[in-house]
């Protein structure tokens, strides 16, 4: 919607095409907060706002990129404030600013605890004042290329069935992450890679896949999200002898050390066999109810709804769940890819800020940030080109496959694959990973790869088919995977959240200080790396 | 456990509407939405319905079981299926169904944008590159309203929309008093002007059902109120809906007791109200309209009278008056707020006592301010330098 917002005002004829409505999408589940460098809590800038970006990433973050960002962040958020955003405020009026993970100072500026809530409603308000059209349920499912660039999008309507195609001269993926890949995820059903394998198919390049952040404090059992801000207000992690265990892995930052670091903390001592039931306990008991009802009303009501406790009187249990894709279509600072017209930004997107593990807080300024930058680019790129041409061999392709999915009479149900896919891939490429895990893990997805083609959707209907797009969702979420695992092997250090405790536990600055990068290429996957840009941080290392 | 579901299915091609059941075994933490996952996934994959967050954020699992609104993925069925309940899930009311438990969201969201739902900044703008100052106190007048996840299960249950399909409704209404409460916003007159036209605030029939049904404690009853008030507020009463409350408050403040006799000219205007003769004739026959001059005053008419200047003192003519002090998400009941945290710590049961490694579990809990530790203030070394 930034995205949009900024190529309309740029004066171009924009639409938005979405499988979801747009204030259903994901970023809405965003609840601590958005990082920038305003200094209303504490002393703060820019720079530091930076160097702490890059030292989270572990260094693997592009810091031309990280420099842009933490800088074109303050004015970003003062806009977002002036179109109307709900944010929470300081006793003299200004935007308040709570701690979060590996930050300098405290940065966060929030809306309670609903702070991408807040977002997705401001951004809507603000595409409804424009009147901006929306292909509202529209399941965007390939690329269309054609004289070499990027010419629109074929969708599957959801609500009237039938491909539609359409045409633009300039197309922005903002199609998020696909955490579905895993059983235990913060993330919505909507998260599965779609735009990452649209790219993939079209031959684009995938940046950093094997970074994919365990969030350190999901809900036991559902993995639905509870805040960085919980600790960020000050709350604890303790094992199950009501140890802050967090002192032993983090000494100085404890609780609020990046995230890699707490999640691997915590699937240590869950490992070690000081958690209870696969989880440890998020204990916000000292912060008192007036607190925790004032800040942190929606965490409250998540574990009442789904684990039955209140956190005014008991710790939650919390385990370390898939959260957060680093990686994603390469772009460069203003979205633009490799393909002429094709640009994306957010999470499906890899610029690169995030490296190797994301802060808290710096997503949300990132789809903002680079929303707006793509917006722009893709608008200034629309208006000085001419043409969009959609050759009809594209969408009779496209329905030609699409007819051979619907009308398979037998085969496997697509949930048995999604399971064995969410099991594996917890299982094997989670927080901590292994030679042999990950290897198995290439064999299972190829194996899940080769019955793929074998599911049979059972809906044959038209109108809101979404059996059929789910069948689809898995195949995106398969392909983005085998990226991600591929990548994985080859990575023969640990760093950010590639963690591999047990053969090669340390960074290796001399042989992977850089990024890897994976694409299509004749049915399987091809790997190469690139450069990570230098600017001014040197390597160190890295100590919370 | 077992759950048992029975589920409206609908074809929007046909037209065939069938009660299909459906037994599933599903985990005991499961929702609503998690058995239905398992029914399309295992029984019969062409159920279509809404989902996306599974944690009541996006808004799109809005539809009704037993008969009344709810977020799918709010919905734990453990005590349902202990009971040996078997709820009937319906699509929601008030929208046009597509298929099974989908309906049209298109009614919806123009009436959402037909009450401008955008921030009109005002004459007073802030510092060049600076936010609005905004006291908390102050931004707290549209929590509730801000909370909207625009799920329709108010719209769903409008009593008042289902005699009216074009009332603008309690979800529109809701987000149209997040703007007037807004001090940011510069049009909130003009806003108050549009809400009280023809199927606006003055048409809600005060059920209390949206309320009720909200999933998120958005209150669209509360925010049409405060609405009303504010309009009231600017001299905003030519609609009959405002003139009928005035009247209530003038007859209850001067008789104790209220007049209808005088309720109909009140609110219609005189002309109007002539057409009404013949039926206030027949009232006045079965002794149901008193014509008494001057009127009968109630024995305790101060106390309507002290009421009402309670509610004056309060300032009450306004949406700032009319926030009653809840926080809508606060407001699930937490037990007795005044336990200490030694005695929290003391429950039956409860977790161990948070300590520090190197401490006894019985002392230091470590500091609240240990938040502030600020691994990014050492030296940050430049590249090229030594």
């Amino acid at each position: 919607m930034r995205a949009a917002i900024e190529a309309f005002d740029a004066g171009a004829d924009v639409a938005m095409i979405s499988k979801l409505h747009p204030t259903r999408s994901h970023s809405g589940a965003a609840e601590g907060g958005i990082n920038a460098a305003l200094g209303n809590a504490a002393e703060d800038n820019p720079e530091i706002h930076a160097y702490d970006t890059v030292k989270g990433s572990d260094y693997l973050g592009d810091q031309d990129a990280i420099e842009i960002f933490a800088e074109e962040a303050p004015g970003d958020i003062i806009q977002l404030e002036n179109w109307g955003a709900v944010f929470s405020r300081r006793e003299d009026g200004k935007l308040a600013q709570r701690p979060f993970g590996a930050a300098g100072s405290p940065r966060t500026v929030y809306s309670a605890d609903i702070t991408g809530h807040v977002l997705i409603q401001v951004l809507w308000e603000q595409c409804c004042k424009r009147d901006i059209p929306v292909y509202e349920e529209f399941f965007a499912w390939q690329l269309v290329e054609n004289d070499g660039r990027c010419q629109g999008v074929v969708c599957w309507d959801l609500l009237h069935g039938g491909l539609k195609t359409v045409g633009g001269k300039t197309v922005v993926l903002a199609t998020g992450g696909a955490g579905r890949q895993y059983r235990v995820t913060t993330n919505a059903y909507a998260c599965t890679g779609d735009g990452m394998a649209m790219a993939l198919h079209a031959g684009l390049p995938l940046k950093d896949m094997e970074f994919m952040q365990f969030h350190p404090t999901t809900l036991y059992p559902t993995g639905i999200l509870l805040t960085e801000g919980i600790r960020g207000e000050g709350g604890y992690l303790i094992n199950k002898d009501g140890e802050r265990f967090m002192k032993r892995y983090a000494p100085n930052a404890l609780e609020l050390a990046s995230r890699d670091v707490v999640s691997r903390s915590e699937q240590t001592e869950i490992d070690e066999g000081r958690g209870i039931d696969g989880s440890v306990l998020l204990d916000m008991r000292h912060l008192g109810a007036e607190r925790i009802i004032e800040r942190l009303p929606g965490s409250r009501e998540l574990a009442m709804t789904y684990a039955g406790i209140d956190p005014i009187y008991e710790p939650v249990p919390v385990r370390p769940g898939a959260h957060y894709h680093m990686g994603g279509i390469e772009t460069d600072n203003d979205g633009a890819t490799e393909l002429t017209g094709l640009y994306a930004a957010g999470e499906c997107a890899c610029v690169s800020i995030h490296g190797a593990n994301r802060l808290g807080g710096n997503s949300l300024m990132e789809t903002i940030t680079f929303g707006r930058r793509a917006g722009r680019s893709a608008a200034e790129w629309a208006l000085a080109n001419t043409t969009v041409e959609v050759p009809e061999a594209v969408e009779r392709d496209a329905e030609s496959k699409l007819r051979d999915l619907l009308d398979r009479q037998d085969g496997e149900r697509p949930w048995k694959l999604r399971e064995e896919l969410g099991n594996s891939m917890l299982e094997n490429f989670a927080v901590f990973r292994t030679e042999d895990g990950m290897t198995k893990q290439v064999e299972i997805l190829e194996g899940l790869r080769e019955r793929y083609p074998n599911v049979y959707v059972e809906d044959k209907g038209d109108v809101f088919n979404s059996d059929l797009t789910q069948a689809i969702e898995l195949g995106n979420m398969l392909d983005t995977a085998l990226c991600m695992v591929t990548a994985g092997v080859v990575r023969k250090e640990s760093r950010g959240a590639h963690a591999r405790p047990h053969d090669y536990p340390t960074r290796d600055d001399e042989n992977f200080l850089h990024h890897s990068i994976t694409r299509w290429k004749d049915g399987g996957i091809e790997l190469t790396t690139s450069e990570v840009r230098f600017t001014h941080w040197e390597p160190q290392e890295r100590k919370y | 456990m077992q759950v048992a579901l029975k589920i409206w299915r609908y074809d929007s091609a046909t037209g065939d509407r069938a009660l299909k059941e459906y037994e599933i075994e599903a985990p005991d933490e499961a929702t609503l939405l998690d058995c239905l996952d398992i029914v399309k996934d295992r029984h019969d994959g062409s159920l279509a319905y809404r989902k996306s967050c599974r944690m009541m954020i996006c808004g799109s699992c809005g539809m009704r079981m037993d008969g009344a609104a709810v977020l799918a993925c709010k919905m734990r069925m453990y005590d349902i299926a202990q009971d040996g309940r078997v709820p009937v899930i319906s699509a929601m009311g008030n929208l046009p169904i597509v298929k099974d438990l989908v309906v049209d969201m298109d009614p919806f969201w123009s009436k959402f944008k037909a009450v401008g739902p955008w921030l009109q900044p005002g004459y007073e703008r802030p510092e060049d590159g600076r936010e609005y100052r905004i006291p908390q106190e102050r931004a707290n007048v549209i929590h509730k309203e801000s909370l909207c996840i625009n799920c329709g299960c108010c719209v769903s249950e409008c009593n008042a929309m289902e005699s009216d399909p074009e009332f603008l409704g309690p979800q529109a209404l809701a987000k149209g008093m997040r703007f007037v409460g807004d001090p940011r916003d510069g049009a909130i007159v003009e806003r108050l002007e549009s809400y009280s036209g023809e199927h606006g605030i003055w048409e809600c029939t005060r059920c209390f059902f949206c309320n009720e049904r909200c999933p998120k404690g958005v209150d669209p009853r509360d925010a049409i109120a405060k609405l009303g008030a504010e309009a009231m507020a600017h001299g905003i009463d030519r609609d009959m809906g405002a003139k009928h409350a005035k009247w209530f408050i003038r007859s209850t403040e001067t008789t104790g007791w209220l007049r209808e006799t005088e309720l109909v000219p009140k609110t219609q205007g005189i002309v109007s109200s002539l057409k009404q003769t013949k039926f206030a004739i027949n009232l006045a026959k079965h002794n149901k309209a008193g014509l008494a001059f001057p009127p009968h005053v109630a024995a305790h008419v101060e106390e309507a009278r002290n009421l009402r200047k309670i509610t004056q003192e309060q300032d009450r003519g306004g949406a700032l008056g009319h926030v009653q002090g809840e926080r809508a998400l606060a407001r699930l009941a937490h037990g007795d707020a005044g336990e200490s945290l030694e005695e929290i710590y003391a429950r039956p049961g409860a977790a161990p006592r948070p300590f520090l490694p190197g401490e006894g579990s019985a002392q230091g809990q470590g500091s609240l301010t240990q938040a502030d530790v600020t691994p990014g203030k050492e030296p940050t070394r430049k590249r090229g330098e030594a």
